[in-house]
């Protein structure tokens, strides 16, 4: 039981304040915050465990966006249903272009990807216009029937479906953490040849956790499909390329929770700094310089040793793995 | 197709190739020697274009307009690699990536707070047109592509008959040697960061009178210079100048051909050569440090 709660309690910590957060702030805000959130955890885990920087998220995020929009938008009804197309097609093509990017040394890696996602933003914009009606996108929020129980075509029923998705993510991502294919992964960033030599796949190894991160930038692409009511080729424009990346590295490279905290930072700033003045970026620019050149731990990353001795003198040895991500 | 078509579209797609081949080599450079991925030599891309804007219309000459901006892109690169990559050479590749991303981020927001969001136009210097195979051909174009090719003659020159570009040379094969020579590596750093901001200031100059120049402009052909790195090769010049030129008559042919090929084309032809050769056409197989 102890063992149950000690494994529980920084993603019920942390969810709870989720909780809270959404009887503050306004709801848009909070929906928001838990896509970016699960959109960013992918990245972060291919950077921080894998070692692979990825500037072509938004690729992965419109197969999961165009598949369940196209679900909607000609075929069936049924929100739920969207959604698990569009995760199913977000697996297929991580599976499909998986085996060709992760041979690739991890720079190449980068640009690969933003390749994709410059091809899959012309693809959807340009060649595909029929079917995806290119730059107007494509509208289905009045195709969505209202499901029993938990009607997420209405925003407040999505938070808690959202807020359930992410939980569910999270002790998901933490559950893998723990495994021997956690440790294997931390491995092929860290020493390839050695795990090579106990007898593991480096390549096995790396093919999953591709799949596995970008089934879950897949997903948050359906939810924000489900939220917004349309996708636009604008979902994948490699203006929007770093938005992830910025994200995990405000909020802590390999952290478990640095995608949420980076999530609530960066869009909050987004919101504050863009309502005080015009360009966002003159702020935000200089402020990652900073937070690069004061250490790469991020928020979290410099929060979470001192939440640890705050709360647990005793047991801080458990969780000493989620570190070791950040200080190769 | 028709034959002038064919060949305004070359000459069109080789002065592209220019302006990507001297904001690449920048890249490469930086990449080969130091092993940073320099983000942004993509804004001095753009201030050069700002500069040469401002200056050519409070002057009236576009070449003041063209050496204003050379040292003005010089100099602020000199103070970004003083204050800002002096401090991450011997970090993660990654973390340079980002830092830069940062940097460039931050210069667009200037940008935009002192030049304002609107495309500005500059006035094209030289509006005579040459004869080409019974085609007219602007002649500002021919310059261009004229001065990437002046430009590499200049770097090869530099490169293998200096003193200072053979220990930059020699840097790119293994930066522990040069220094156990008693080089100062820290300044050959410095060196050749400068000579990569100023190369990507002069292409931005150069490019501002084809284009429009908008604060967006470098995120812009942010993907095709790196195509351009990646095809030819990380730290190789020959690669880059060669990819370069491929790169652009990809582009130019392909939106003569079927528009949206222009910008797509081009990256399935990176992915393409990536996948049968992950180091690019002339790359050596590059060890981190």
């Amino acid at each position: 039981m102890r063992k149950t709660i000690d494994w529980w309690w920084g993603i019920l910590l942390a969810f709870s304040l989720l909780a809270v957060m959404r009887a503050f702030l306004p709801l848009p805000f909070v929906n928001e915050i838990m896509i970016f959130s699960i959109y960013a955890i992918g990245c972060s885990f291919l950077l921080g465990r894998v070692g692979f920087i990825s500037f072509g998220q938004p690729a992965y995020l419109a197969f999961g966006a165009y598949g369940t929009a196209f679900y909607l938008f000609y075929f069936g009804t049924n929100p739920f249903v969207g959604i698990f197309v569009g995760v199913a097609a977000g697996f297929i093509a991580a599976l499909i272009v998986g085996p060709l990017f992760v041979r690739l040394r991890s720079d190449y890696f980068a640009l690969v990807n933003l390749a994709l996602a410059v091809i899959i933003f012309y693809l959807m914009q340009k060649v595909l216009a029929p079917i995806t009606k290119g730059d107007n996108g494509l509208w289905f929020l009045t195709n969505m029937t209202s499901t029993p129980l938990l009607d997420i075509t209405r925003p407040n029923h999505f938070f808690v479906f959202a807020f359930l998705v992410a939980l569910l993510v999270w002790a998901f991502y933490k559950y893998l953490d723990d495994t021997i294919f956690g440790a294997c992964c931390l491995a092929t960033k860290i020493n390839e040849d050695k795990l090579q030599f106990i007898g593991y796949s480096n390549f096995k190894i790396r093919l999953s956790a591709f799949v596995i991160a970008n089934t879950t930038t897949a997903l948050a692409g359906s939810l924000y499909a489900v939220y917004i009511g349309s996708v636009s080729p604008e979902i994948t424009s490699p203006a929007r390329a770093a938005d992830p990346v910025v994200v995990i590295l405000l909020g802590g490279v390999g952290t478990l929770y640095g995608p949420i905290v980076g999530s609530i930072a960066y869009t909050g700033m987004k919101d504050v700094i863009s309502k005080l003045i015009g360009n966002w970026e003159m702020i935000i620019g200089p402020l990652l310089v900073i937070i690069m050149l004061a250490g790469e731990k991020g928020i979290w990353g410099t929060l979470e040793p001192w939440l640890k001795k705050l709360f647990f003198r005793n047991t801080s040895s458990t969780s000493n793995k989620s570190n070791a991500g950040t200080d190769n | 197709m028709d034959a002038t078509l064919l060949v305004s579209g070359v000459i069109f797609g080789l002065s592209i190739g220019s302006i990507y081949f001297l904001m690449a080599i920048g890249l490469s450079l930086c990449f080969g020697l130091m092993r940073v991925i320099s983000l942004d030599q993509l804004l001095y891309y753009s201030i050069g274009a700002y500069i040469a804007y401002s200056v050519s219309l409070a002057t009236g000459s576009f070449w003041l307009g063209l050496l204003a901006a050379v040292v003005v892109g010089g100099i602020v690169s000199l103070l970004i690699e003083r204050l800002i990559f002096r401090r991450i050479y011997d970090r993660d590749l990654t973390f340079s990536m980002i830092t830069s991303f940062g940097v460039l981020l931050g210069g667009v927001g200037f940008i935009k707070f002192i030049w304002g969001l609107v495309p500005r136009p500059v006035p094209m210097p030289i509006s005579n047109q040459a004869n080409l195979f019974g085609t007219d051909i602007p002649v500002y174009r021919l310059l261009v592509i004229v001065a990437a090719i002046a430009v590499y003659v200049a770097i090869w020159l530099f490169l293998n008959r200096t003193i200072i570009g053979k220990a930059i040379r020699a840097g790119i094969e293994n930066v522990e040697h040069v220094e156990g020579l008693g080089i100062n590596v820290s300044r050959l750093f410095t060196i050749t960061f400068l000579i990569a901001g100023i190369l990507s200031s002069l292409a931005g100059a150069l490019h501002a009178p084809l284009i429009m120049v908008d604060p967006h402009m470098g995120l812009e052909v942010l993907a095709f210079v790196f195509m351009v790195v990646i095809i030819g090769g990380l730290g190789s010049i020959k690669g880059t100048l060669v990819s370069a030129f491929i790169v652009g008559q990809v582009v130019s042919i392909g939106s003569l051909i079927y528009a949206p090929l222009a910008q797509m084309a081009p990256f399935a032809i990176m992915l393409l050569i990536l996948l049968i050769k992950p180091t690019g056409l002339y790359g050596s197989v590059l060890l981190k440090k």
